[in-house]
């Protein structure tokens, strides 16, 4: 029976998945998950994580692992690196496999992929250069506003009136939120503004790599459930959302890693 | 002697400037300068307020006061307001004269203004989507690398070997940083890095209007020698930075106040004139 790793290097948190393929041909069964904060030490982040994903099974029964994400390279006991644009669309593919596009939105990545209907990239989109639309402008927003970053998806559902926010960059909008409190709005409406502007965002990046009716999303900001539910109602379209929707590029590799294996074999 | 004010109400420090204009000509007569705060009225009060008592003169005896920056029209004192952008060229116009282009680096605005030979703009940009090239960008940086704000200019001179930075966002940088830190780079050459970063953004910016000598620079950030070295070596010129600096859009705003209090006055002769004649 092999054992495989899917190890995905984000820049937030390090995000481990172990899966085992009971059969040839068999489709992969999910063992444990487990994540760590990054932080400079990229292997020691990866230890941590895969730890907690080995769920018991001994490290030394693994037969392979896929590293992706943005420190991939730096992880040293790896078998291969993949881009995490690929593992996302494969992630994505093995749990919703109707869906043509994917939007990640990481702490300082938003990506738009489109994907082929056999799980393959056919084209995408990135926004790496700055804060906006990244997960790290909610988590400066929520620090603003004092609010504790789990709980901004849950708030933001039950705004009234979503409170449009104009600024783009993440530093710049902090004296617009003071100024939104200051007067009165609601946190409530505030974040739902700020959901509805990323929204917007992601939404001229999926436009760009072609966007039809169902899209996966994935990412951390993925549990944010009013991030969702902005999607839904700004792009009209059906967003399917993973229970372990920050895991889906981890997932994806270790798919990828054991298809590898297999041809190695 | 007439006295005119300009209070620069800015998004992170209030500026007031009084001016004095005698036969003898026009000058500074004092400044203050103080954190704005959550409270941009207060702010401004306080501002004037010390800037009237460093002058030892009566707010009552302040002939007019033009508020600008931001903050502006939160002012409960000001007889009227003028942009930023006007104060910054007529202040630059008026302290170092000769200037045609005015580079003004803030708290969170970037700016770069044509100036006309009187002192009138002819163009500008200015970022409004980002704070690269703002204070807000130095500070953060300075944050993360556990220094003052003013020692990072400094600092930033010694780099031999400065570092790239890919990202100019105020927020990526930290990471860029840090992960630069845990590479035993040097803090100057870290420094070195970010300032060289931040010069060649803030110059395409400023390219977007046209750039002719004198080229001065305004805004709390032309306290930072270092960025205004990297500046003039991405631009290739020389750029003028007074002590005055900072006040240049309250400078600016008084030069505005007296040039209105020389209109009030004549209005007013003007007004008894019309009157007399009536009767």
């Amino acid at each position: 029976m092999p054992l495989v790793a899917g190890i995905d290097c984000g820049s937030g948190f390090t995000k481990a998945l172990v899966a085992a393929q009971d059969a040839p041909g068999s489709e992969l069964r999910i063992l444990g998950r487990g994540r760590a904060r990054s932080g400079i030490n990229v292997d020691q982040a990866a230890e941590e994580a895969l730890e907690q994903a080995l769920a018991g099974n001994a490290r030394s029964d693994l037969n392979y692992i896929a590293a992706t994400g943005f420190g991939r390279y730096n992880l040293n006991f790896r078998d291969i690196a993949i881009t995490e644009i690929t593992t996302a669309a494969r992630g994505a593919f093995f749990l919703f496999p109707r869906a043509g596009a994917v939007l990640d939105i990481g702490s300082q990545t938003t990506r738009a992929i489109a994907v082929k209907d056999n799980g393959r990239v056919n084209t995408f989109k990135s926004n790496d250069k700055c804060a906006a639309g990244s997960g790290m402008f909610i988590a400066r927003a929520a620090k603003y506003l004092e609010v504790p970053l789990e709980q901004v998806g849950n708030l933001s559902l039950h705004a009234a009136h979503a409170h449009p926010i104009s600024s783009v960059c993440a530093v710049l909008a902090e004296s617009e939120i003071i100024n939104h409190v200051s007067s009165g709005v609601s946190v409530e409406d505030i974040l739902r503004g700020i959901h509805d502007s990323l929204a917007d965002r992601a939404g001229a990046l999926l436009k760009r790599v072609g966007l039809k009716d169902e899209l996966t999303f994935i990412g951390g900001v993925a549990h944010q459930q009013g991030m969702v539910r902005a999607l839904e109602q700004r792009l009209n379209v059906k967003v399917n959302v993973a229970e372990d929707c920050e895991y889906v590029c981890a997932l994806g590799a270790a798919v990828l890693g054991l298809r590898r294996l297999a041809s190695r074999n | 002697m007439r006295i005119a004010a300009g209070v620069d109400v800015g998004s992170t420090q209030t500026k007031a400037v009084l001016i004095g204009a005698n036969g003898d000509g026009v000058k500074v007569l004092s400044r203050s300068l103080i954190d704005t705060g959550a409270n941009v009225r207060k702010a401004a009060e306080k501002a004037f307020d010390e800037c009237c008592q460093a002058a030892g003169i009566a707010q009552a005896d302040v002939g007019f006061v033009v508020g600008t920056g931001y903050g502006r029209y939160n002012i409960s004192f000001g007889h009227t307001q003028m942009t930023e952008i006007s104060c910054h060229a007529r202040g630059a116009h008026f302290l170092c004269p000769g200037t045609r282009t005015v580079i003004d680096m803030g708290g969170q605005d970037a700016k770069a203004i044509g100036v006309g030979p009187s002192g009138e703009v002819l163009d500008f940009v200015m970022n409004d989507k980002c704070a690269a090239g703002t204070g807000r960008f130095l500070a953060n940086a300075a944050e993360v690398m556990g220094l003052g704000l003013d020692d990072i200019g400094p600092l930033s001179l010694r780099a031999t070997r400065p570092v790239k930075i890919a990202t100019v966002c105020t927020v990526f940088v930290e990471s860029d940083i840090l992960s630069y830190l845990s590479q035993g780079k040097k803090p100057e050459d870290i420094m070195g890095g970010v300032h060289l970063a931040i010069a060649k953004r803030t110059m395409s910016l400023a390219r977007r209007v046209n750039i002719e000598p004198l080229v001065t620079m305004t805004g709390g950030v032309a306290r930072n020698i270092g960025m205004v070295r990297a500046l003039e070596s991405v631009l290739g010129q020389k750029i003028i930075v007074t002590p005055d600096a900072q006040f240049m859009g309250a400078v600016g705003a008084a030069l505005f106040s007296l040039e209105k209090l020389g209109e009030s006055f004549e209005s007013s002769v003007w007004r008894e004139h019309a009157v007399s004649s009536g009767d």
